[in-house]
C-alpha cells in the first residue's frame, strides 16, 4: 500500500475522532429547565421580558446587569449578566443567554441580541424640519 | 390613474445603468462563448477570429461594468436621493472621502467591486497569458456573467427575481404616499453611511479583500484550462506567480480585517473566529496548500492532481463564503453579514455551477493526469510538503465544518421543522483547540522540510546534514521556548509544544537562508513566509493566551460567581483618579466633534512606592449615529509599546450621555422646586433619602445666593449682541463642605435658554428659569427714562456715571434688530465710564423699515443702563436719546429652582486589556505576505 494512503487513513481516523469529540462543544439551544437539571453551562434561547425590570446602575457596580427572559417553554427567569449593559439592549426581542443556573437566577457570561429589523416608515426618507 | 409628472429627478443613471447591466451580462456570455470556441479551435485558422470576438466582447463587458460603477458613483457623489441606493448609503453630511466606502457598503456595490477586479485581472491576462488567454478568459467571463446576474433585477414573477438592480429609484422599490407629491425629490434626505463604517479601514479593507477574492479566480481558471486542454504541465508555470499573488493579496485583505477589528472596533482582539472571518480564511488556507503542491509538481512531477483540486477548491470556497455572508443564513451568528437581498437560490446556483464544472472536468480528465509510477521517497521534500498541504486541507475542513453548522441546521429544519438546531457554546475555545495542532504540525513541517531535498536519490549523503541542522534548530528552539516562559505564561504543555514549534520553524528557516541559500534573499520567499508563520504563532500565544484585563477593581467584592467570570470593567468619574493593576487612571475630559465623542483618559504607571514611573493618555471614543442622538459603538484606543499593547475602550456610558433622547426624558422626570431666596439670606433645603438600613432620613443642606451677576458666563454660552442674561452665584453648605454653583439664564429675542448646574456631591441640579427674566423685565417697565439731546462730543452725568456721545455708526451690528432687506439703520455710540474707568459702549439703533421706523433698545448691563434712540434731527445734527438706569434692588426675591436626586452622569465604564507580544503577531503575519510577494516576483522573472 502506498504511504500516502496510510497517511490519508490516519487523517480520516483523526478527523472522525475529532468530530466525535467536537460534539461536546455543541448543544442545542436549551431552556431554563434543562439548565437547572443539567447544572452545566448552556445557551438559552428566549424572549426579553420588556415589562419586567432591567437593572443597571454602573455607579454601584459597572459589571452587574439584570433582566428577565422568557424561554421557549414559557418559563421566565431573572438573568444576571456580570458585565456592562450591552448597547441597544431594550430594543432587542430575541435573546440568547449563555451561562448556568444558580438558585432561581440564571448567571450569564454572554448574551447575544437579535434586534428587530428597522421599521421603515415614510419619515425616514424625509428631511427633518430643522437644520440642514 | 393619472401618471404623475415628477420634477427634479435625474433619470439618465437609471437608463444607462439598466442598459449597461443588461449589455454587460450579454457581452460576458458572448465573451464566454467566443473564448470557448477559440479554445476548441486552437491551432485552426478560425481560431484568431473567435479569439478576437472574445476580446472585443470582454472589453465591451468591462466598459459596461465601468458604466454601471460610474452611474452609481454619480448618484452617490451628487446625493441623488431619488435613488434607493443613494438614499440608503449617503447623506448630505457624509464627507467625500467616504463615497467609495458607501459604494461598497451594500451587496450590489461589493459585487461590482469584485467584478471590477476581475476586469483588471482579465485585461492583464489578455495581454500576458498568450496561449492560455482563450480558456482562462472563457472561465473568467463565465464567472463575470454569474456575478453580473446578481444585479439584473429581472422579475420572473412577483416573488421571484433574478438579481437586484442597484440603480432603482426609491419610487420603483416602494409605494408610499410621499410619491403623490410631484416634487418629492426636494423633500428627500439620505440615511448616510453606517457610522461604524466611517473610517479609513472601510476604504482600504474591502478593495484589498475583493482583489484577493478575485485573484483566486485566476489559478482556478488556469486549473480549468489545464484540465480542459489536457496540458497538465504547461499551465503550471504561468499560473504560479498568479497563485502567489493571490495568496499575498488575500492574506493581506484578511489581515486588514483583523487590524480593523483590533484598532477600530471594540471586539478586544484581532480574530474572533466569526463565520465571515473563517470563510475568508479557509480559501486562503487551501490556496496556500495549492501553492505548495504546485511547487512540488513544478519540481518533481508529483502532485498534479492535488494542485488541481486545491485551486478548484479555493475558488469554490470563495463562492461558498460569498453564499454564507450574503444569503442571511448565518443570521444571528455573525456580526458582519450583509443584509439579505433575496438571492439565496442564485448564490447556490453560482456555487453549484462551478462546483460541477470543476468536479466533472476533473473526473473526466482524471485518468490522463500524469502521476509517476513510483511514489515519493519517504525522505524527500515533496513527500513532506504534500503532507503539509494535507494538514492545511485538514485545517480548512475543520473550520468549514464548524462554521457550516447554521447551514446544517437550516437543512435539517427544512425536513424537520421541530429541529432545534445546534450551536457551539464557546466558539473561540472550540476553534483554538483544534487549530493548535495544525500550528504544531505546520511549524514542524515548515522547519524540517527545508533541510530535505526534492527527488531525494542519495539520502545517505544528505542524512548527516539533515540531522545536524534539525538538531541545531531543535536545541535553539528549546532554549528560546524556555526563555519565553520567563516573559509570558505558557500554560499547559500543548502551549509549550506550540511555542517550541513556532521557534523551530523560525530558527530552521533562518538557518536555511544562511546555510543553504547563502544569504541570497531574492530566493528566500518561502523562508520569509515560514519565519513569519513561526513569529505569528508566538505572537498569538503571547497576546491571546496572555491577554490580561487590567481594568479590574479588586476592592469590589466578588459575589457568588465562579472564577471564570472575572470583573472586567471599572467605573471612572470625571477627574477622579482610580487605581487599577498598578496604574492610576483618570478620565480627564471629553470633546464631541461631528458624531465622534472622544474621551481623554490619563494613565500613570506607579511603582511600589506609588511614584509615577510613566504617564500617557489614550483617547477612546463613542460613535454616535448620523443624527448625533445615540451612541452606536465605542472605538478603542491603544497605547503601543514594542513588547505589548494597552488596549482601552469604553464599555458603556451613562444612559443620559449615550442617548440624548433618554437624557431629555430623564431631564423631564426631574422635579424642580422653586425656592425664593433673598440675597445673602440662607435657606435650608431638605431632602428625604433612604439610609443604608432602609430607613428614611432627612438631609439638610444650607443654601444661599451670594450675588446676582448681570454679565454671567458659562462654557456653553456664547453671548450675542442684544442678549439679556442673568446669573446667580449660590453656595451650598453640607456639614463642613461648601459647594458653589453659578446657574444662568438668557433671553435672545423671543427665546430663552437656561444653563443649569449639576452638583454631583449633593445630587442636586440647580437652574434659573424664566421667572427671574420676567422679574427683570417687570423691573424694566418701572424704569424711569429721561430724555437727553446729544450733539457730537456731548457728555452728561447720570447718577455718577459719565455718558459721552462718541459718534455715529452707519453700519450697526444687526443682533438687536434682525436685519431685513431695505433696512436703513443708524446707531449712536455712547461711551459710559465711572470715575474715569470705562464700563463699555452702548449703541442704540434708529431703524427705518418699510416707511416706518423702529427704535430697538440697547442695554449696557455693566452699568445697568438702558437706551432708546428716539429721534435724529439731521438739520441740527442732534440725537434725541431716552436713558434710564435700572435699580439694583429689583431682586427683592430671587427665584432659584432646585431638583433633588439628580444623579451624576460624568462617568465612563472602562475596559482595559494588555496584549503582550501582539507586535509579533503583526510582524509575523506581515512577513508571511512579504514572503509570498518575494516568491511571486522571483517567479515572474523566471517567466521572462
Amino acid at each position: 500500500m502506498k504511504k500516502i494512503y496510510i497517511v490519508a487513513v490516519v487523517m480520516i481516523a483523526v478527523a472522525i475522532a475529532l468530530l466525535t469529540n467536537a460534539s461536546k462543544d455543541m448543544s442545542t439551544y436549551a431552556n431554563f429547565e434543562v439548565a437547572r437539571e443539567s447544572g452545566r453551562a448552556v445557551k438559552v434561547n428566549g424572549l426579553l421580558s420588556k415589562d419586567k425590570e432591567m437593572y443597571y446602575n454602573p455607579s454601584e457596580n459597572p459589571n452587574y446587569f439584570t433582566f428577565y427572559v422568557k424561554d421557549t417553554k414559557g418559563e421566565e427567569r431573572k438573568v444576571v449578566l456580570k458585565a456592562a449593559k450591552p448597547q441597544d439592549f431594550e430594543k432587542s426581542e430575541q435573546i440568547v443567554v449563555t451561562g448556568k443556573m444558580a438558585g432561581d437566577e440564571f448567571i450569564a457570561s454572554d448574551v447575544l441580541l437579535k434586534c428587530p429589523s428597522k421599521y421603515k416608515d415614510e419619515e425616514v426618507y424625509i428631511k427633518s424640519g430643522k437644520g440642514t | 390613474m393619472e401618471e404623475i409628472q415628477y420634477i427634479g429627478e435625474v433619470l439618465w443613471p437609471r437608463e444607462l445603468g439598466h442598459f449597461a447591466i443588461l449589455f454587460g451580462f450579454v457581452s460576458s456570455l458572448l465573451a464566454t462563448a467566443a473564448y470557448f470556441f477559440a479554445t476548441q479551435r486552437r491551432g485552426l485558422p478560425e481560431f484568431s477570429s473567435w479569439r478576437n470576438i472574445g476580446r472585443g466582447a470582454f472589453i465591451l463587458h468591462g466598459l459596461s461594468v465601468l458604466a454601471v460603477i460610474g452611474s452609481i458613483l454619480f448618484i452617490l457623489i451628487e446625493k441623488r436621493y431619488e435613488y434607493a441606493y443613494a438614499q440608503k448609503v449617503v447623506s448630505d453630511a457624509l464627507p467625500f472621502k467616504y463615497i467609495f466606502s458607501a459604494f461598497w457598503q451594500e451587496q450590489e456595490g461589493s459585487f461590482l467591486l469584485w467584478m471590477f477586479w476581475h476586469i483588471v485581472l482579465g485585461s492583464i491576462l489578455m495581454k500576458t497569458a498568450r496561449n492560455w488567454e482563450p480558456p482562462v478568459l472563457a472561465v473568467l467571463s463565465l464567472i463575470q456573467a454569474f456575478i453580473l446576474s446578481m444585479l439584473l433585477g429581472i422579475y420572473i414573477s412577483a416573488e421571484t427575481k433574478i438579481g437586484s438592480n442597484p440603480l432603482l429609484l426609491l419610487r420603483d422599490v416602494m409605494d408610499i404616499p410621499l410619491f403623490n407629491n410631484a416634487d418629492y425629490v426636494s423633500l428627500l434626505s439620505g440615511n448616510g453611511l453606517n457610522p461604524l463604517l466611517q473610517n479609513y479601514w472601510m476604504t482600504i479593507h474591502p478593495p484589498t479583500l475583493f482583489l484577493g477574492f478575485a485573484s483566486t479566480s485566476v489559478p482556478f481558471a488556469f486549473a480549468i484550462a489545464g484540465l480542459w486542454t489536457g496540458q497538465h504541465k504547461e499551465w503550471l508555470k504561468p499560473a504560479l506567480p498568479w497563485a502567489l499573488f493571490s495568496g499575498a493579496i488575500l492574506g493581506t485583505g484578511i489581515l486588514m480585517g483583523g487590524a480593523w477589528a483590533y484598532e477600530a472596533l471594540s471586539f478586544g482582539g484581532y480574530w474572533a473566529w466569526d463565520p465571515v472571518e473563517n470563510m475568508s480564511l479557509v480559501p486562503w488556507i487551501t490556496l496556500v496548500a495549492g501553492i505548495h503542491t504546485h511547487l512540488v509538481a513544478r519540481s518533481t512531477g508529483y502532485s498534479y492532481k492535488s494542485t488541481y483540486l486545491f485551486y478548484l477548491l479555493s475558488f469554490i470556497l470563495v463562492l461558498y463564503s460569498t453564499f454564507l455572508t450574503r444569503s442571511g443564513v448565518l443570521g444571528e451568528s455573525s456580526v458582519h453579514a450583509f443584509t439579505e437581498m433575496g438571492l439565496e437560490a442564485q448564490l447556490i446556483l453560482f456555487m453549484g455551477a462551478f462546483f460541477l464544472l470543476g468536479g466533472s472536468l476533473f473526473l473526466w480528465r482524471n485518468k490522463g493526469i500524469p502521476a509517476p509510477q513510483q511514489e515519493e521517497d519517504f525522505a524527500s521534500k515533496e513527500f513532506w510538503m504534500f503532507i503539509g498541504s494535507l494538514v492545511l486541507l485538514f485545517s480548512a475542513v475543520i473550520i468549514t465544518a464548524s462554521t457550516s453548522l447554521p447551514v446544517v441546521n437550516k437543512i435539517v429544519q427544512a425536513f424537520n421543522p421541530d429541529f432545534q438546531g445546534y450551536v457551539i457554546h464557546d466558539a473561540v475555545a472550540h476553534y483554538n483547540k483544534y487549530q493548535l495542532w495544525i500550528g504544531v504540525f505546520i511549524g514542524l513541517l515548515t522547519g524540517a522540510a527545508q533541510f530535505l531535498r526534492y527527488k531525494e536519490f542519495n539520502w545517505q549523503g544528505n542524512v548527516r546534514s539533515f540531522v545536524k541542522h534539525t538538531a541545531i534548530s531543535t536545541s535553539l528552539a528549546v532554549l528560546l521556548t524556555i526563555a519565553t516562559s520567563f516573559w509570558i505564561q505558557l500554560g499547559g504543555w500543548q502551549f509549550w509544544l506550540l511555542t517550541f514549534c513556532g521557534f523551530f520553524t523560525v530558527v530552521a528557516n533562518a538557518d536555511y537562508v544562511v546555510s543553504f541559500l547563502k544569504n541570497n534573499l531574492k530566493v528566500a520567499g518561502s523562508a520569509f513566509s515560514h519565519i513569519g508563520f513561526g513569529l505569528m504563532i508566538i505572537g498569538i500565544i503571547a497576546s491571546g493566551l496572555n491577554k490580561q484585563h487590567i481594568s479590574s477593581n479588586p476592592m469590589v467584592q466578588r459575589s457568588l460567581l465562579d472564577e471564570s467570570m472575572l470583573e472586567k470593567n471599572v467605573l471612572l468619574f470625571k477627574n477622579t483618579p482610580m487605581y487599577m493593576s498598578g496604574y492610576r487612571v483618570t478620565y480627564e475630559n471629553d470633546t464631541i466633534e461631528g458624531n465622534l465623542r472622544t474621551f481623554v483618559v490619563n494613565y500613570q504607571k506607579l511603582d511600589d512606592q506609588g511614584n509615577v514611573q510613566e504617564e500617557f493618555s489614550v483617547k477612546p471614543a463613542a460613535v454616535y449615529d448620523n443624527k448625533v442622538t445615540k451612541v452606536v459603538a465605542y472605538n478603542p484606543s491603544t497605547k503601543r509599546y514594542l513588547g505589548k499593547d494597552i488596549f482601552t475602550h469604553i464599555a458603556t456610558l451613562p444612559e443620559k450621555e449615550a442617548d440624548f433622547e433618554k437624557a431629555r426624558e430623564r431631564e423631564e422626570e426631574l422635579v424642580y422646586q422653586t425656592y425664593y431666596f433673598k440675597l445673602n439670606e440662607p435657606l435650608v433645603i431638605r431632602d428625604t433619602v433612604e439610609t443604608a438600613a432602609g430607613q428614611p432620613a432627612i438631609l439638610e443642606t444650607e443654601a444661599v445666593v451670594k450675588s446676582i451677576n448681570r454679565n454671567p458666563s458659562n462654557l456653553d454660552y456664547q453671548p450675542e449682541e442684544g442678549d439679556l442674561a442673568i446669573g446667580a452665584t449660590l453656595e451650598f453648605r453640607k456639614k463642613d463642605t461648601v459647594f458653589q454653583a453659578e446657574p444662568m439664564v438668557y433671553l435672545r429675542g423671543q427665546l430663552w435658554g437656561s444653563f443649569p448646574v449639576q452638583l454631583n456631591d449633593l445630587s442636586f441640579k440647580v437652574r434659573l428659569n424664566d421667572e427671574i427674566l420676567v422679574k427683570m423685565m417687570e423691573a424694566e417697565t418701572k424704569l424711569e427714562y429721561k430724555k437727553f439731546t446729544f450733539k457730537q462730543g456731548d457728555e452728561i452725568n447720570l447718577n455718577g456715571l459719565t455718558i459721552r456721545f462718541a459718534g455715529v455708526n452707519k453700519n450697526p451690528p444687526a443682533a438687536s434688530f434682525k436685519k431685513q432687506e431695505g433696512d436703513v439703520a443708524v446707531a449712536a455710540q455712547f461711551d459710559v465710564s465711572k470715575e474715569g474707568e470705562k464700563l463699555g459702549t452702548a449703541e442704540p439703533v434708529f431703524l427705518i423699515r418699510q416707511g416706518g421706523f423702529l427704535t430697538p433698545k440697547a442695554e449696557l448691563p455693566a452699568a445697568n443702563l438702558h437706551f432708546y434712540l428716539t429721534k435724529i434731527n439731521p438739520d441740527t445734527e442732534t440725537f434725541e436719546v431716552q436713558i434710564a438706569q435700572g435699580k439694583t434692588d429689583v431682586f427683592d426675591t430671587i427665584p432659584v429652582q432646585i431638583a433633588k436626586q439628580s444623579y451624576r452622569t460624568d462617568y465612563i465604564v472602562l475596559e482595559a486589556i494588555v496584549f503582550p507580544g501582539i507586535n509579533l503577531f503583526w510582524a509575523g503575519s506581515l512577513l508571511m505576505m512579504i514572503g509570498l510577494a518575494v516568491s511571486m516576483f522571483r517567479r515572474m522573472k523566471a517567466k521572462a
